[in-house]
């Protein structure tokens, strides 16, 4: 004879059942003891997926044999090409042919949060200057962050400019002969790239600011 | 007490209550807003809420073989009870704690 059900478990089943139906779930818990682990439901993480589609880093997940699995559009424009044309494609193929090989050896380092520094290499052989941050390693997939670097490099190459212009002006300044009027006008010059060369400083004061 | 209502909170006593999240995903957030709301509004000063993470921890699981998240367990007074979702059918919710019987 069949044992008579548990009205509370009962009542649990029926809640579980109404949750599902009504879209009131994130997640399901599977696997026994040791093994447990949740599975979300696509609705839990669109919001991230959305943040990190628009996000201003590019975003890229490996396989284990560094295969691109996901790429957000970011990385793709990074690179100037689709991103149905990076899917599956070994991350090698856009890295030049010195950085491989530290390529290589960054992805098969886990520790979260390392670094490395290198060049992407577009088709049309314009090279990006990125930073690869290991942000997870899990189930043999590598998730990594990837920033351009070149808005970075550009107070500094602007500092290297100024630093040139201002040069030029002292040698200018040390020219005899110049009219009371030239001076001036060169001093008044030298004025703005200093004050220029400030903003500058600045800028690269908060960037080392920056986590 | 109106005829809908069941087991009040009495002086002095505490609900301990565990609401099994998974991170700070839409409906495990939606569940602790609704819980915060129908603790001020039924348990006012009589409730403690403690939240677990199973992205975090997923083995926590196993203390009240949880299933689905979000999963809201009263944990005092006994017996223990489950409710299943994220709390926006106050109704359910109440009559799940008990703080109200069935229609």
């Amino acid at each position: 004879m069949n044992k008579p059900l548990d009205p509370d478990v009962v009542r649990e089943a029926e809640d579980l059942r109404e949750a599902i139906i009504r879209g009131e779930l994130d997640a399901f818990v599977v696997g026994r003891d040791d093994g447990r682990h949740v599975l979300l439901l696509a609705n839990a993480y669109q919001r991230y997926r959305q943040l990190v589609e628009r996000m201003q880093q590019g975003a890229i997940t490996l396989s284990g044999d560094g295969r691109v699995l996901y790429a957000n559009q970011r990385f793709a424009d990074m690179l100037s090409v689709a991103l149905s044309e990076i899917y599956s494609v070994p991350l090698d193929n856009y890295v030049g042919v010195a950085d491989r090989a530290r390529l290589g050896d960054f992805l098969r380092t886990t520790a979260r949060n390392s670094r490395l520094e290198l060049e992407l290499r577009r088709r049309d052989g314009v090279a990006i200057p990125v930073a690869l941050a290991h942000v997870s390693f899990a189930d043999g997939y590598s998730t990594l962050l990837v920033t351009d670097l070149r808005p970075w490099q550009w107070p500094s190459l602007t500092m290297n400019v100024l630093d040139l212009m201002r040069a030029s002006l002292d040698q200018l300044n040390r020219s005899a002969g110049l009219e009371q009027e030239e001076r001036e006008a060169l001093g008044s010059l030298g004025e703005q790239i200093n004050g220029l060369a400030r903003l500058i400083d600045q800028m690269i004061d908060v960037q080392g600011r920056q986590p | 007490m109106t005829p809908a209502e069941q087991k009040p909170p009495t002086a002095g006593e505490i609900w301990e209550l565990r609401l099994y999240t998974a991170g700070q995903t839409p409906k495990s957030l939606t569940a602790l807003a609704n819980l915060r709301r129908i603790c001020e509004e039924h348990l006012e000063g009589k409730y403690k809420i403690e939240v677990v993470d199973l992205m975090a921890n997923p083995r926590l699981a196993k203390d009240h073989q949880i299933v689905a998240i979000p999963t809201l367990v009263r944990k005092l007074p006994e017996p223990l009870r489950r409710v299943i979702g994220d709390l926006s059918d106050t109704e359910r919710a109440l009559v799940g704690l008990e703080l109200r019987r069935a229609a």
